[in-house]
């Protein structure tokens, strides 16, 4: 905490000072690379993942400087602000999760005109001039989720869908769980329900939803609301209705362990900061990506591999 | 001029009586299946929901009726529960008084609130839109992005006095209502911060201690959003500082559709808990309906208005 507010001190006592200096001169020290890296907001869990491995990968390069900044809660328009502080503050590289991507295109365009090196992880902004993106194909991991649900059923009985509608990326998988799902007749979606990125709100629908389908044989979500916290899936009888969610972060490995959960469908999370921060390293070096999109892949985590899963995670996060 | 709030209160019973009956009908089950809308169970879980928006509204309530506005709620509930949720799962504290640090987060952010209303004069949508966001960002600066997950630290039966962990919320929410309708309603106080509100100026003169009132009303609301902060972080189990974001807006809506009036002076305890009930109920049975949870903002916004319309109207038709 304290270490935040000199954070915040150093920053605006730097920003008096470019103010004075009025000519925008920089100081000249040994030449080192400063990467912005930008999450969606700076309150969702699985981003701090994603800035230990950028932190972790800027350290092993030596000369590279992470720059870790996002609006508070997502917010769009402070998003792109902080898009556009980056451009005039000349940084070298910036790697952005979008929470609009059409929205920012304009402006990750206007970096690139600027000669900063922009890429996406996380969430694309496809019609934009950045070099990469890396991150998890949507709609391929949506039907990843629809697979497991159909098998673990056994191609029949009803389901409940969790999504938040608005963001583009969980829309996608949403229509790659439903594309699946439709495949198979014995399968009936009772319900999609709009939980607007409120956990409280998915909690409360879940223990509603319980009630009013007692014979629901799934729940699947598109984001990791209904395992970020115990009491989302206390309701679930786990006998009779299985959870699929997406995301890995605790205490959804525990309720995965405990029979709670069936299946968890990870993201790279430290891939997210690592990789972007190598695909900007690259390029500055004159190294293009190979392919404009680079699949992240996902992990399937189930009951059987949990332990193994863990202990990679715990490899990571140590960075031993 | 008191047989009205007792009115005003029927109507808002009334309203509620109506909505349950009205879903009840809609979602009646085919053949022998139970109710999925009427049964124990679900109003149990209404109940536990909008306890959290509830304990608050009761202070949001007495605000309103003194004239004045807090637009702190919201996040005097997140940074309660951050504060609670730290001490208990980082702290190692136990429950009870963890929990009961978080409530003295809200003493103070009500104390900072009054100072800035009563002593520097600040408009109170002004001192309360600032201090809404001072607590917000202490939270951010407590957690740093992450969460306390109170869950895995009360894993299995938590029973507080031996009773089921749901039926906590609206006890508290019970008793409560129950001890500010009387204060509100039975004492020299609640009088005074009606006065308060219909007119600080003849209310000064006829010696109310204007100043105090008005630094007790901000108190109070500070710590029952503070009380509800701790509520969600229970039936939440996680302390997270974006949690209850916007919510201060449905607190106020359930006080106003429950009868208080935002020119202050009339309004009450127990309708802002029946505005709550009003809410939650239409929070639990809209999506219940297949397609309806598209819908709900929508259908939230128009039942606040139409309320609100009829209340006017009906008043119109009294005085």
């Amino acid at each position: 905490m304290r270490k935040a507010l000199l954070g915040v001190a150093v920053a605006a006592a730097a920003m008096v000072a470019g103010c004075s200096g009025g000519g925008g001169e920089t100081p000249k020290g040994p030449e080192k690379l400063r990467f912005m890296i930008i999450p969606k907001a700076l309150d969702i869990p699985v981003f701090n993942y994603a800035k230990l491995g950028a932190e972790r990968q800027a350290k092993e390069y030596g000369n590279v400087e992470i720059l870790w900044n996002a609006p508070a809660s997502a917010d769009q328009l402070k998003q792109k602000e902080i898009l556009e502080s980056a451009i005039t503050q000349r940084v070298d590289g910036i790697a952005i999760s979008s929470l609009n991507g059409d929205f920012l295109t304009e402006t990750i365009n206007k970096a690139i005109d600027a000669g900063i090196p922009v890429t996406t992880w996380d969430s694309d902004a496809p019609k934009s001039k950045r070099y990469a993106f890396y991150g998890v194909d949507d709609y391929a991991s949506g039907r990843i989720i629809g697979e497991q649900a159909v098998k673990l059923l056994g191609g029949k009985g009803k389901v409940a869908i969790i999504t938040s509608v608005g963001a583009s990326n969980l829309q996608r998988r949403l229509d790659g769980i439903k594309e699946v799902l439709a495949t198979a007749p014995g399968i009936q979606i009772v319900e999609t329900y709009d939980i607007k990125e409120d956990s409280v709100r998915c909690a409360e629908l879940m223990a509603s939803g319980t009630s009013r389908y007692p014979d629901l044989a799934a729940w699947l979500s598109t984001g990791g609301w209904p395992v970020f916290t115990r009491n989302a899936t206390a309701t679930v009888d786990p006998a009779k209705t299985k959870v699929i969610s997406f995301d890995t972060i605790q205490p959804a490995l525990d309720l995965l362990r405990e029979g709670k959960v069936a299946v968890l469908v990870g993201q790279k999370y430290f891939g997210w900061g690592s990789e972007s921060v190598k695909l900007l390293y690259d390029i500055k070096h004159g190294k293009m990506p190979s392919m404009p999109i680079i699949d992240s892949g996902v992990d399937v985590v189930t009951k059987e591999n949990v332990d193994d899963y863990v202990a990679k995670w715990k490899k990571m996060e140590s960075g031993s | 001029m008191k047989k009205l709030w007792h009115l005003r209160e029927f109507s808002t019973v009334v309203i509620l009586l109506l909505e349950i009956l009205f879903f009840t009908w809609w979602l009646w089950p085919e053949g022998s299946r139970p109710h999925p809308f009427f049964n124990a169970g679900n109003f149990l879980l209404i109940l536990k929901y909008s306890s959290i928006y509830g304990i608050a509204a009761v202070g949001a309530a007495i605000v309103i009726i003194s004239g004045g506005i807090d637009l702190a709620p919201g996040a005097v509930m997140a940074l309660a529960g951050v504060v609670g949720a730290q001490l208990f799962v980082v702290g190692g504290w136990p429950l009870a008084p963890a929990m009961a640090a978080g409530v003295l987060v809200g003493f103070a952010s009500g104390l900072l609130t009054s100072g800035l209303i009563v002593a520097i004069r600040l408009p109170p949508f002004i001192a309360t839109l600032g201090v809404m966001g001072i607590t917000r960002g202490l939270a951010f600066i407590i957690t740093e992005g992450q969460y306390f997950d109170v869950s895995s630290r009360l894993v299995g039966g938590w029973r507080p006095f031996g009773l089921p962990a749901d039926w906590v919320a609206p006890i508290i929410l019970l008793v409560l209502a129950v001890i500010f309708q009387i204060l509100m309603t039975a004492f020299q106080w609640g009088r005074s911060v009606f006065a308060v509100g219909g007119n600080e100026t003849a209310a000064l003169f006829s010696g109310i201690a204007v100043p105090w009132v008005k630094t007790s009303v901000y108190v109070i609301s500070g710590a029952l959003a503070a009380v509800s902060g701790i509520v969600l972080v229970l039936v939440q189990g996680q302390g997270k500082a974006d949690l209850a974001t916007g919510y201060e807006l449905d607190i106020i809506a359930s006080s106003v559709v429950g009868g208080a009036s935002l020119a202050g002076g009339r309004g009450s305890v127990i309708g802002a808990v029946l505005g709550t009930l009003i809410f939650g109920v239409l929070r639990n049975a809209l999506p219940q309906i297949p397609g309806a949870t598209f819908y709900d903002r929508l259908i939230v916004g128009l039942v606040v208005i139409v309320i609100v319309v009829v209340d006017q109207l009906l008043l119109k038709k009294r005085a």
